[in-house]
This record gives C-alpha cells, structure tokens and sequence, in this order.
C-alpha cells in the first residue's frame, strides 16, 4: 500500500483511478486509512462478494489471501489481470503503468 | 475459482466507501481507467 500511496500521482496523471478491495470491515479499512493517509478509494468487502467476483484466491495454509491486481481501461475492459502465487508475488507499479493508455 | 480472462468486459460491482457512499466500477466506464487491488490483508 505504502509504494502505491508513493505512485499515485502518476496514476492520476494518466487518468486512473485506484480502488483498492479487501475482506476487512469498514471499521478496519478506516482505521487503516487513516494511520496511512492513503489516498485512493478503499472498499470493505467483508462477505467477500467482489473477491469472488474476481476470483481472488485463498490459501489457508498461507494464512490469508494473495494479492490479485486488475487493469480495467475506460471502455471496461480487462486490460491486466495479475493474481500473485504468494504474498510478495505483487507486479510492480511501474510495470502496470507501462500499461495504461491515459 | 474462475479467474477473470484478459480484453473480456470487467464484471461491475458496487460496494460501499468508508464513508458509506456506494461505489460502483461502471461510474468510471468512458471516464477514467481502473486499477482494482485485491489487498492480501492489512495485518
């Protein structure tokens, strides 16, 4: 969270929006805003209706989910999808914005 | 789990903000690209 907060700008500058999802309540994701000053959009996903959605997986034995990006262009279609083999498996923000076409 | 496939239309979805204000991915449909994270966690 904290690179994207660090890249953010550069999101912006190509006319991107960041929404992030995630299983936690509302009370949890405003906690984690705030302690963060994040500046893109955070959605509580708590019945997991959006991870689903997406296919986002769980590993139990991992302890928790991994982390799964997607590129959606303005026309709404999927542009990337990266779902990460383990918890650092993240693509790397100037990777996706090599990809954006603003 | 099905995983979504690449130049195929993005499902919409609509969740509630922090703020409680509804959220929804077409309100950015032929305005803005959308980088959507499926966050690991925070803790």
């Amino acid at each position: 969270m904290a690179q994207l907060r660090q890249d953010y700008q550069q999101f912006v500058a190509l006319n991107t929006e960041i929404l992030v999802v995630g299983p936690e309540d509302a009370a949890s994701f405003q906690q984690y805003w705030r302690q963060e000053a994040l500046p893109f959009i955070g959605l509580p996903d708590p019945h997991q209706v959006v991870l689903k959605l997406y296919g986002q997986e769980v590993k139990l034995l991992k302890l928790g989910r991994l982390p799964a990006v997607m590129l959606i262009d303005r026309s709404g279609r999927i542009r990337f999808a990266h779902y990460g083999h383990s918890m650092a498996d993240i693509p790397s923000n100037q990777e996706i914005l090599s990809l954006i076409e603003p | 789990m099905a995983k979504v496939a690449l130049n195929t239309p993005a499902p919409n979805f609509t969740l509630p903000d922090l703020h409680g204000n509804p959220v929804s991915l077409f309100d950015y449909l032929d305005r803005k690209n959308v980088l959507v994270v499926f966050n690991r966690g925070f803790f």
